[in-house]
């Protein structure tokens, strides 16, 4: 759990509901979360390789409305870069 | 008969825009001026914009407006000519500022900023900013008339097919960001943390590009708001580029409202009898390719102007090209 959710539930904790709770929510909810949230990373790098995809030797867009659209992109800039340049091998698919 | 150019002005009063294309050195910019001139000695306001890298609305008015922004010249008359490397430069040094300031930070990352100065030197770039000078313009609505002269590499309408591809793109590009964001708000909610993200940033910028796009697309493809005109010399080569323009024209959708021919001989010089030898045959060579556009681009042409002993520069030449130029009803081909 991230700190953020401890924040969130801070008298749940140790409780039997918010244990139950945390036990229903990892069977039921936790996959559908992680699928959600990787998709959206997945569509999200997609978005950047469209708009920023010059910073790799891709261009899409043209430039000048890849500036446009640059300051909104600096936080993710380094983690998409990453991603993008990882290498990769099956176990990958299994995680 | 051809209709007179300034009839057609004041038959369809929702005009608001002209562009002027075709080949370089045949007299757009002139003929640009010239209407501009017009339409605002008709009590228009009328702003004459050169997007031709190659400007020369200075040259032409005689006064140095290049890159100095929006200058009044006379009563209703405004010219503006671009310096697109001025205001890119401008643009970088506006996303530096926007980084900084969004981020707290006293310092652009080096390969961002790296990138901001290499994405900078991409030729697609000159055209983009002088696009986007222009939709910013007609977005504006300042003026009751634009006037575009237009630089003369792909007949300046490539401009409009940018326009459709990045509509492609930015569709393509919503529709992921709405996606990741929809996915977003359901891992948010499956975690019970209430909404989403909130407002995207992102999402407003890139809708707020579409929007000046798509309405400078439209206003450009619509013939009643817009004049669409090409000038062409009698020679060869101007010839075959405005019959190359006009297959373009068709593909694009965007309807051709009049050719110029521009930088004619006047023919009764030939009556003369101390004509030169290398005149005589240059104004029978004109004459002979006068019959070919009359022949090939005849229900087009709206104007021929004469080429003139001196350069029409100065407002005083302008004003006298732009009289011709509205009030010509003759022939093409005399006989």
């Amino acid at each position: 759990m991230s700190p953020e959710d401890e924040k969130d539930a801070p008298e749940e904790k140790g409780s039997v509901k918010g244990t139950v709770k945390d036990f229903f929510y990892g069977m039921a909810m936790q996959g559908m979360v992680r699928y959600a949230l990787k998709t959206r990373m997945y569509l999200e790098h997609l978005f950047m390789l469209i708009t920023l995809g010059d910073m790799l030797g891709i261009p899409i867009l043209p430039p000048y409305y890849s500036l446009k659209l640059l300051p909104y992109a600096v936080p993710n800039i380094k983690t998409w870069k990453r991603t993008l340049f990882k290498e990769r091998d099956f176990t990958d698919a299994l995680f | 008969m051809a209709q007179k150019m300034s009839d057609y002005y004041k038959a369809n009063p929702d005009l608001r825009i002209a562009v002027f294309a075709g080949k370089g050195g045949l007299g757009k910019t002139t003929c640009s001026a010239a209407l501009s001139d017009w339409l605002a000695r008709e009590g228009r306001r009328a702003l004459c914009f050169s997007t031709d890298p190659q400007a020369s609305l200075s040259d032409i008015f005689e006064k140095d407006i290049f890159g100095k922004g929006r200058q009044e010249l006379v009563d209703q008359l405004y010219v503006m000519e671009i310096d697109a490397d001025k205001r890119i430069a401008a643009f970088q040094q506006e996303v530096r500022q926007k980084i900084l300031d969004m981020y707290g930070i006293k310092e652009i990352p080096k390969e961002i900023d790296e990138y901001i100065t290499a994405a900078a030197a991409e030729p697609a770039m000159h055209e983009s900013a002088t696009y986007d000078a222009m939709a910013g313009l007609l977005a504006s609505q300042e003026y009751d008339f634009y006037v575009f002269d237009m630089p003369p590499f792909g007949h300046g309408i490539r401009m409009v097919s940018m326009a459709r591809i990045l509509d492609m793109w930015i569709d393509k590009m919503e529709e992921t960001r709405l996606k990741a964001q929809e996915y977003g708000d359901t891992a948010y909610q499956l975690q019970q943390k209430g909404a989403g993200a909130g407002q995207d940033e992102m999402l407003r910028e890139l809708q707020e590009i579409r929007e000046k796009l798509g309405f400078f697309q439209d206003i450009l493809t619509d013939s009643k708001r817009t004049a669409f005109y090409m000038v062409v010399a009698p020679e060869k080569m101007a010839i075959l580029d405005t019959e190359r323009a006009l297959d373009m024209f068709r593909r694009m959708d965007i309807t051709l409202t009049g050719v110029i021919v521009n930088q004619v001989y006047p023919r009764e010089l030939l009556k003369r009898k101390d004509l030169s030898q290398f005149m005589r045959d240059r104004i029978e060579m004109q004459q002979k390719y006068m019959i070919e556009i009359e022949k090939k681009l005849g229900d087009y042409v709206c104007a021929v102007i004469p080429m003139f002993d001196r350069e029409p520069k100065g407002l005083k030449m302008i004003t006298k090209v732009a009289d011709i130029m509205m009030n010509w009803s003759g022939k093409i081909v005399e006989d």
